[in-house]
């Protein structure tokens, strides 16, 4: 068990909060036009028909209102107008890290994700404010026909492919942020696994906001054709300023015939950050999405991973964990839409709320009327440390096939009494106990991570329990 | 401002993200579906009180004409509340018991609504440390019927409540609003089956230390029935406990709804709450949606969850009963019966249970004859 002072030494309070001078090469002013989308557009020398869909997409987020659920007392406070929508701080994406502006690098070097890409992973994109600086995939998967590139160079080098699946999953209407999204999207993942191609080591993007009140607006497509397989994992991290910013991404994952895509996230933004995402996959024929996807940091977060199972015996999971502490709200939760028959689908939610903080599980589960013989399966548990904090649970759940076999079931509650002792009894201090009975908590989620990932998580949460006791 | 005044303030279209309206809009539920109206002249049900077994009511338990004090929880929805006020005006009654009354015989409410468009209030006035068993049957041919139930439970009291919907056509909104006195055990039940629509806003508020509440549901929708049902459940003291226990059976093109909230206040220690939807497809057709929402901001609790569960009927089960002689038809309806008993038959004592029973199966006959 790693101890609390020995996770302190490891990452410090918040170890991702530091921040660079900014040197940006290209920073728009704040504030948002039809002109600012078109600007993004033109820099980016983009083709007519994905400008004509940023300026939809710009009008449709103009006249959609915000949401009139959730928190809209802490949604009410975010400034369109005080964001910066666009700043680049590097000239070009690189394949070296050498290349990489020398303080960027550092970052990135801070953060661990050079040795990272060494040690376990197939590929890397690391995104620094609005563009990729450095991008890189192993040779042979190259050779096999796999497309792992920003989401920038994915148009400028498959327009045809991009033009295909862009907005297929999540149109720019689905929401306001999805709309504001693809009004100024910029950087994110463009993946395109070829048929029976398995990428057996995971690929991974990191996501750092650096500037004040900046917006960053990945977008992420990844196609996994017919009997392949890909695992992406995301990190997320930004400074911690007085100021907010604001993270909205679009990510539609498709899951061709019989292919299998598992994306994992874990989201660490600083406590200044609203973290807005759409994020939904669609399944098809004997294919299986999995969302991984963990929420520690950030000011609000709204994130609800979605599955369409539109191909018969199409497979959905969904495994989320949320810690809230101070002043933060994780509304996160899962959708499944189950379209086809004897698809089946399993959403596990773990949240802990901790000095005031607030963890939110927002689902819905649907079965439609030709849908025969799906199975689905919901289980939410919470934890509430403190009699500051709060934890709710919102799920719907509409049947509308006799045949469907449905199922949830959430619980709140606190840290057990007997557990505590049992570990204090065999020589663990009261905080040690508690972090080890918050980490075999969150093991489900923790368990499908890649080690590192684990590793890391476990520490946070390790240093979040500190002065929990007293 | 009376109730017409506050009504028409209020009666802009509530929001579809309000999931208290999300499958039911109000002007769905609306008596003409133009929801400035407000029907005028509206008579009041007839109204009895007696004994289960038909005999005259003990005394000690009254029903008597008046308004008894306001009870206004949190969170109430001002759009339903106050448009049974507003078309109820001349019908607003109280069912008053004197402290320490306790019945053993089971009591039965009736309340027939006729043939026209019908509303009333009742407010419930019970006496600390009563023990009673209170049938309130709803009955007619009417389109339209409310009823706002509103009133506190004693401290100490133990009441057993069961509501019975059987309207034979239209649409029954109904309207609880009801608060626990201290160590007070409330448990409510609704058992439905008539009715082609139904809508129901039932809260209840444990307030006082020691309160214990047990919301139970037996529901059958058959036809193109729409029985849509919210059940609000707050804990606002310690050591309060509260059990929801909603099974329905779901046939014919019918649509089920269960929504529930559990409410969980800073400094209600103790609390003990769980909510279950249980809900079982019958064809093809049928629609089950359920909601149920937690919001806990205690940490220290006994415990507080919830489940929902939709399924079809046991194909193995079905089989058992057939390879034992049972038609197919037989060996349905006695699934079906047995799923709806097992939330019937926590709603009071035997005797209530078997005329309760009685009635579900002579309604499961009617929709296996159909």
């Amino acid at each position: 068990m790693e101890s609390s002072q020995e996770a302190r030494e490891v990452i410090g309070d918040y170890k991702a909060g530091w921040h660079d001078t900014e040197n940006s090469t290209i920073r728009f002013d704040a504030g948002l036009s039809e002109q600012v989308v078109r600007d993004i557009s033109e820099i980016k020398n983009e083709p007519d028909w994905m400008t004509q869909i940023r300026v939809k997409a710009y009008k449709h987020f103009v006249d959609r209102p915000m949401p009139t659920w959730g928190n809209m007392s802490m949604l009410k406070n975010i400034d369109f107008d005080k964001v910066c929508y666009y700043l680049r701080s590097s000239k070009a994406t690189e394949n070296d890290w050498d290349e990489v502006p020398e303080e960027i690098r550092n970052t990135f070097d801070k953060l661990g994700i050079p040795d990272a890409e060494q040690k376990w992973l197939s590929g890397v994109t690391a995104q620094y404010e609005s563009e990729a600086v450095y991008h890189s995939i192993r040779e042979d998967l190259v050779a096999q026909g796999v497309i792992f590139l920003d989401m920038d160079s994915g148009l400028r080098e498959y327009p045809e492919l991009v033009k295909k699946w862009f907005c297929s999953v999540v149109p720019y209407s689905d929401n306001k942020f999805s709309a504001l999204n693809t009004a100024v999207w910029s950087g994110g993942s463009f993946i395109y696994v070829p048929k029976g191609v398995h990428v057996e080591m995971p690929v991974q993007a990191y996501f750092r906001i650096n500037a004040k009140n900046m917006g960053q607006f990945e977008r992420t497509l990844i196609i996994a054709d017919e009997g392949s397989s890909i695992h992406y994992v995301e990190g997320c991290t930004a400074p911690t300023y007085s100021t907010d910013s604001l993270h909205s991404a679009v990510v539609e994952l498709i899951a061709l015939p019989g292919s299998h895509i598992r994306y994992s996230t874990v989201q660490n933004w600083s406590a200044n950050v609203y973290n807005l995402v759409t994020k939904r996959g669609i399944a098809h024929e004997n294919s299986k999405i999995e969302w991984v996807d963990g929420n520690i940091g950030s000011k609000l977060t709204m994130k609800y991973p979605s599955v369409i199972l539109k191909g018969e015996g199409s497979h959905a999971e969904v495994i989320s964990v949320a810690y809230s502490g101070k002043g933060q709200h994780q509304d996160a939760g899962a959708k499944i839409h189950h379209l086809a028959s004897n698809t089946t689908s399993k959403i596990l939610s773990k949240s802990i709320s901790k000095d005031g903080g607030r963890g939110s599980y927002r689902g819905m589960v649907t079965v439609s009327s030709k849908a025969e013989n799906c199975k689905l399966n919901v289980v939410c548990d919470a934890l509430i440390l403190d009699d500051k904090s709060r934890s709710d649970t919102y799920p719907t759940m509409e049947v509308s096939n006799s045949t469907a076999k449905c199922e949830h079931e959430a619980s709140v509650s606190k840290v057990s009494d007997d557990q505590l002792f049992y570990l204090m009894s065999r020589g663990h201090t009261e905080e040690e106990s508690l972090a080890l009975i918050v980490n075999g908590f969150f093991e489900p989620f923790t368990r499908e991570l890649p080690m590192e990932y684990a590793v890391e998580l476990n520490k946070l949460m390790a240093l979040e329990m500190e002065g929990s006791i007293g | 401002m009376n109730s017409i005044n506050k009504y028409i303030e209020v009666s802009e279209l509530p929001h579809r993200a309000d999931h208290l309206w999300r499958y039911s809009p109000w002007k769905k539920v609306h008596p003409t579906g133009k929801v400035k109206d407000i029907p005028k002249e509206v008579k009041g049900p007839k109204m009895r009180l007696l004994n289960l077994s038909g005999t005259e009511s003990p005394t000690g338990i009254e029903l008597i004409r008046g308004v008894g004090e306001e009870i206004r929880l949190p969170d109430s929805d001002d759009v339903s509340t106050n448009f049974i006020k507003a078309i109820s005006e001349d019908s607003k009654w109280i069912l008053k018991t004197e402290s320490k009354f306790i019945s053993n015989e089971p009591i039965l409410l009736e309340i027939d609504a006729g043939d026209e468009i019908n509303g009333m209030q009742l407010t419930l006035d019970i006496g600390e440390r009563c023990e009673f068993e209170i049938v309130t049957i709803i009955k007619g041919s009417t389109n339209w019927m409310g009823l706002l139930r509103t009133g506190r439970i004693g401290n100490g009291s133990n009441i057993n409540d069961i509501t019975v919907g059987l309207q034979e056509r239209g649409t029954l909104l109904r309207v609880d609003a009801i608060s626990l006195g201290r160590d007070a055990e409330f448990s409510t039940g609704t058992v439905s089956s008539g009715s082609e629509r139904t809508k129901a806003d039932l809260r209840y508020r444990l307030g006082e230390i020691g309160s214990n509440l047990r919301v139970i549901g037996s529901i059958l929708s058959r036809d193109s029935m729409h029985l849509d049902y919210h059940i609000e459940i707050q804990h606002d003291a310690p050591q309060t406990f509260s059990r929801l226990s909603w099974n329905a059976a779901c046939g014919g093109k019918s649509k089920t709804i269960g929504t529930g909230m559990l409410k969980v206040a800073n400094g209600s220690k103790g609390a003990d709450a769980s909510q279950n939807f249980h809900n079982l497809l019958l064809s093809k057709d049928a629609e089950a949606d359920g909601i149920p929402e937690l919001e806990v901001l205690e940490n220290e609790v006994v415990g507080c969850g919830h489940g929902i569960a939709n399924g079809p009927i046991d194909e193995s089960q079905l089989f058992y009963l057939q390879a034992r002689g049972f038609s197919p038809m037989d060996a349905k309806s006695a699934l079906i019966a047995a799923f709806l008993n097992s939330t019937l038959s926590k709603m009071g004592s035997m005797e209530v249970h078997d005329w309760l029973s009685k009635m579900l199966y002579s309604e499961l006959k009617n929709m296996n004859s159909k």
